[in-house]
């Protein structure tokens, strides 16, 4: 079973370098609030971590394999009970005191893993609309993550499990038309945005050669699509598209979410070239900075030790799905490859939301920053399935 | 080894790596931007976020009569402020046209929040709804500007009692700052500990645009503790009657009212009055340059802030003196008044020729003559002991703001105003019949007259009435002997001043000849440069055991000008009295 290669080095160090800024940074906002022990609690779920990527490391594909549906058949149950009885923040938590746990996070990694099985299976027999399947299989955890409700976190599981579709050799033109409704619909809300989209699409459906019927399909339903979302949008009471409105930009709610990335950027501005100094944030000790713990944490980070600091960590970030895109890449067992791409994806993906929230470029969503921001749960499922990762790169061989 | 046949090796993991790359550049350029090339820019904003302490006042403790009649009370007030740092000039236009003020008068108000520019600085107190609604509308586009409900002073009973009850101003304190207020005169500002509770505050950290974050940690912000309530002695029906009666002379007066068997104060008439409700809502300049200005003092708290000579009110101390000294006893007839007197080379009047006098009748009657030559027969420092064993010539109680201790001259006092040789029996002569240099308070009067009333019995003076422990620790220590007043010596003074209402040709006995109730009373008339003061003391045994002492400034004779005024003002109250316990 033990196949000779040694761990990739690169990646534990760089893991283990990311862990080590977020303690930091937690420690900092720590020491601005008096009487927490987040620092302390965060020590302890770094050590669950680490034994959760031990069993990450150890356990076999193949028992992974056979567990898929029902670890995530499991870990929608438990979705599914936060939507009608979850406590804490927003309503997403459960607590077994003195725990309290997150499904969204455990959610996350079922999910990868059960599409990583369904993509592998497609692979080793194909079969007419396979896809549509994997997309089925997809939908209860996008559907009670957007319940939460979390429609942040909702967009980032699709966008993951795009990517993991794009690894599975589906080309962009292909993705394109799957999310063509969706493009459609937010295209229909300017003349040159509708037909700069109408030409891709035509390209995009020229380049496939597909059947006339198919043409008719694609076309028409993305034509209608864009001509019926404004009178469905005029249907919605004024309340209602003032939350989609906030949600899609959240700069017109100077009060609400929008002002929050405001402050984060004054935060993050406020850092310079070399930062405020480590424990010296003005914004963070001032509490300006909303959620500055978990879901600013880089604001804090890129306040304190400023652009050569915030550039470091994101390039750890960047050595973490780069090694981790090259594992899945050499892995011979299909399984494998998909679990493990996903795992880049998702990686990704909530670095470029969650960073992107704090820089003011992506709208405000719950999603953490991997490894850096606090939390028990996410920090868990995290090192577990770069443990899986780990162990992929060194029993790549394995079939 | 067939490597090509794995999954994403190919081509996806080429997209994967250049999708990844071009994410995390597309951050780092943003954090490029946002740090170094606009680096200053949010630093400097950053710099403007800070602390807010805003003050909450504490309600101030409600002052009651002895009957629980509401004196001053509180009631809910909306106040503007501004917070200068915060507040971005280009929207004074918006807010002068929401208060509906010139624009160079919220200037100027602007002016004076830049001297303590991190603190809120009051714009316009007692806003009206309209108001209210119309800032509130617009105060997410005005940052530093508060919209605040605080407390405000309220004295529901208008001018009833001002002088005592005084009233409240903003304090300048920082700590109570903010629409906090401090008592500026009456018990308001002598009894402030009492009254003033304890302000709260709310810490609340403000961005750069003035907007409130959040309110710091959660621990920050102290509800304030309001002051302690006050009852007072007085009788508002009372005072209300004692009030009109003064006003309907139109001469400025004093009235005082007293309980001997308690030493509770009932009424403190002081007229003319003013409205605190006004001053409490903000007197322009000029209005208040009005008060300040009226000849009539509206201010001045008479009943014990002003001294008068008593005139022949005095006489009963006199008589109690030359008693309780064995200098005459009740049979004791000097040489007949013919009118005058004379000393010297000076004629000391008499009202009246009133012929061979006993001290009784003297009393009775109110003869000059008869004092001038018997206060010959003891000396001036003498009668200055004895008035001070009285009380006269200090302060009647400790609460009473700027009270007038009157003067009660000895030789001392006079060597002092005219030198050694400047003075002589002349002197006593004026002072034996409550002239001359001898000044009192209406308070000190009254009380001289409860003392006798209560032949020597009547406890120190109070005002307040609850708390109780607040009224020991208010208590005035007094460290002088025990007033002299013998039971004989009561008794020949009591007979004079009851033949005073009685006999017909008595001082009093034309206004009170209807009274339904035995009055025992003196007048006096207070020589002065226009028309004289008018004076009368007196009190009852039943159906209330209270001594009265009126003046009315300028008023004319004590019998024919102040005897009604009494008059009404005890009949007004022991009727509603009765009827009350009926």
């Amino acid at each position: 079973m033990r196949t000779g290669d040694r761990p990739d080095l690169l990646l534990i160090l760089s893991i283990a370098a990311a862990l080590c800024i977020g303690l930091l940074t937690i420690y900092s906002t720590a020491e601005a609030m008096a009487g927490t022990a987040i620092f302390e609690r965060q020590l302890l779920w770094c050590v669950f971590g680490l034994l959760a990527m031990v069993v990450g490391i150890r356990i076999s594909m193949r028992m992974l394999d056979e567990l898929a549906p029902y670890l995530y058949g499991f870990s929608c149950l438990l979705l599914l009970f936060t939507v009608f009885l979850g406590s804490g923040p927003a309503g997403r938590w459960i607590v077994l005191d003195p725990f309290r746990f997150q499904p969204a996070e455990l959610t996350k990694a079922t999910l990868i893993i059960v599409v990583a099985k369904a993509l592998a299976d497609l692979r080793r027999k194909p079969r007419r609309g396979g896809e549509i399947y994997v997309l089925l299989i997809a939908t209860p955890a996008v559907l009670l993550t957007w319940l939460q409700p979390d429609l942040g976190t909702a967009a980032a599981l699709c966008l993951v499990v795009l990517a993991m579709f794009l690894w599975a050799g589906y080309g962009p033109g292909w993705i394109f038309l799957l999310v063509s409704p969706l493009l459609a619909a937010i295209s229909s809300s300017s003349l040159i945005l509708w037909i700069a989209f109408t030409v891709v699409l035509v390209l995009v459906l020229l380049r496939k050669r597909l059947a006339f019927s198919r043409w008719v399909i694609l076309l028409g339903g993305n034509t209608l699509v864009a001509a019926l979302t404004p009178l469905a949008w005029n249907l919605l009471k004024p309340y209602q598209q003032a939350r989609i409105t906030t949600f899609l930009n959240p700069a017109v709610d100077p009060h609400g979410a929008g002002w929050n990335i405001i402050q984060s950027e004054v935060a993050v501005g406020s850092g310079g070239m070399f930062g405020q100094g480590f424990l010296h944030g003005a914004q963070k000790e001032l509490a300006f900075l909303p959620s500055r713990h978990t879901d600013f944490v880089f604001s804090v980070w890129a306040e304190e030790m400023g652009f050569v600091g915030g550039v470091l960590l994101l390039l750890l970030f960047w050595v973490i799905v780069w090694r981790i895109t090259v594992t899945a890449r050499k892995t011979v067992n299909p399984f494998s490859s998909f679990l493990v791409a996903g795992v880049a994806a998702s990686f990704a993906v909530h670095v470029f939301v969650n960073v992107g929230m704090s820089l003011g470029i992506m709208p405000v969503t719950g999603l953490p920053l991997l490894l850096v921001s606090y939390g028990g749960s996410h920090l868990v499922t995290t090192l577990f399935l770069l443990g899986i990762a780990l162990r992929a790169g060194m029993s790549w061989r394995v079939m | 080894m067939r490597t090509e046949s794995f999954v994403g090796a190919s081509w996806p993991w080429k997209v994967y790596i250049a999708l990844f790359t071009l994410l995390f550049a597309v951050l780092a350029g943003r954090l490029f931007y946002l740090q170094v090339v606009r680096g200053e820019y949010y630093h400097a904003l950053s710099d403007r976020n800070h602390l807010r302490i805003v003050p909450r006042p504490a309600p101030r403790g409600v002052i009651t009569d002895r009957n629980g009649v509401v004196l001053a009370d509180n009631e809910a007030a909306f106040m503007l402020s501004a917070v200068y740092s915060e507040f971005d000039s280009t929207r004074a236009p918006l807010l002068a046209g929401l208060l509906g003020m010139e624009e160079t008068e919220l200037d100027s108000l602007l002016e004076m929040a830049s001297v303590k520019p991190f603190q809120p600085y009051l714009l316009e107190d007692g806003l009206s709804v309209e108001e209210v609604s119309g800032v509130a509308d617009n105060l997410h586009r005005m940052g530093g500007v508060l919209l605040d409900v605080v407390p405000k002073r309220r004295y529901p009973q208008g001018e009833l009692l001002c002088h005592l009850i005084g009233y409240v101003g903003y304090s300048e304190l920082e700590s109570t700052g903010h629409g906090g207020l401090v008592g500026r005169a009456g018990l308001e500002m002598v009894l402030e500990d009492h009254l003033s509770g304890e302000p709260g505050y709310r810490k609340e950290v403000v961005d750069a645009l003035g907007r409130v974050v959040e309110e710091f940690g959660g621990t920050q912000t102290v509800q304030p503790s309001p002051g302690s309530d006050l009852m007072l002695t007085i009788d508002a029906r009372l005072q209300r009657i004692a009030e009109s009666a003064v006003r309907a002379t139109g001469c400025p007066g004093a009235v005082v009212v007293l309980d001997y068997a308690t030493g509770e104060v009932l009424c403190l008439a002081s007229l003319p009055g003013y409205n605190p409700n006004r001053i409490v809502s903000g007197l322009s300049q000029s209005e208040w340059q009005a008060i300040v200005d009226d000849r009539a003092n509206p201010l001045l708290g008479r009943a014990w802030a002003a001294s008068y000579p008593p005139a022949s009110t005095f006489k009963v101390v006199t008589a109690a003196y030359l008693l309780e000294r064995g200098l005459i006893d009740r049979d004791y007839k000097p040489d007949p008044c013919y009118g005058t007197y004379h000393l010297g080379g000076t004629d000391f009047g008499c009202w009246k020729a009133h012929g061979r006098l006993a001290v009784v009748d003297a009393l009775s009657y109110s003869c000059n003559i008869f004092f001038y030559q018997t206060i010959q027969l003891g000396s001036l420092d003498d009668l200055a002991a004895y008035c001070r064993t009285l009380g006269l010539g200090s302060h009647t109680t400790s609460v009473l703001p700027g009270e007038r201790e009157g003067l009660v001259p000895d030789s001392k006092e006079l060597d002092r105003l005219y030198g050694r040789d400047g003075w002589g029996l002349g002197n006593l002569l004026n002072v034996s019949v409550g002239e001359g240099e001898l000044l009192t308070t209406p308070i000190q009067m009254a009380m001289v007259t409860g003392l006798f009333a209560s032949r020597g019995g009547m406890p120190p003076l109070r005002i307040v009435y609850r708390p109780r422990e607040l009224e020991d620790s208010l208590r005035l220590e007094v460290d002088r002997p025990p007033a002299q007043l013998s039971d004989r010596t009561v008794e020949v003074v009591e007979e004079g001043m009851r033949l005073a209402v009685e006999d017909p040709e008595g001082t009093l006995s034309d206004a009170f000849s209807d009274f339904a109730w035995k009055f025992y009373g003196k007048t006096g008339t207070a020589e002065v440069p226009g028309e004289a003061h008018a004076w009368v003391v007196g009190y009852l045994k039943k159906p209330r055991t209270i001594a009265v002492a009126l003046i009315l400034e300028h008023g004319g004779g004590g019998g024919t000008a102040g005897a009604p005024v009494a008059e009404r003002i005890l009949t007004e109250y022991l009727e509603g009295e009765v009827h009350e316990d009926g």
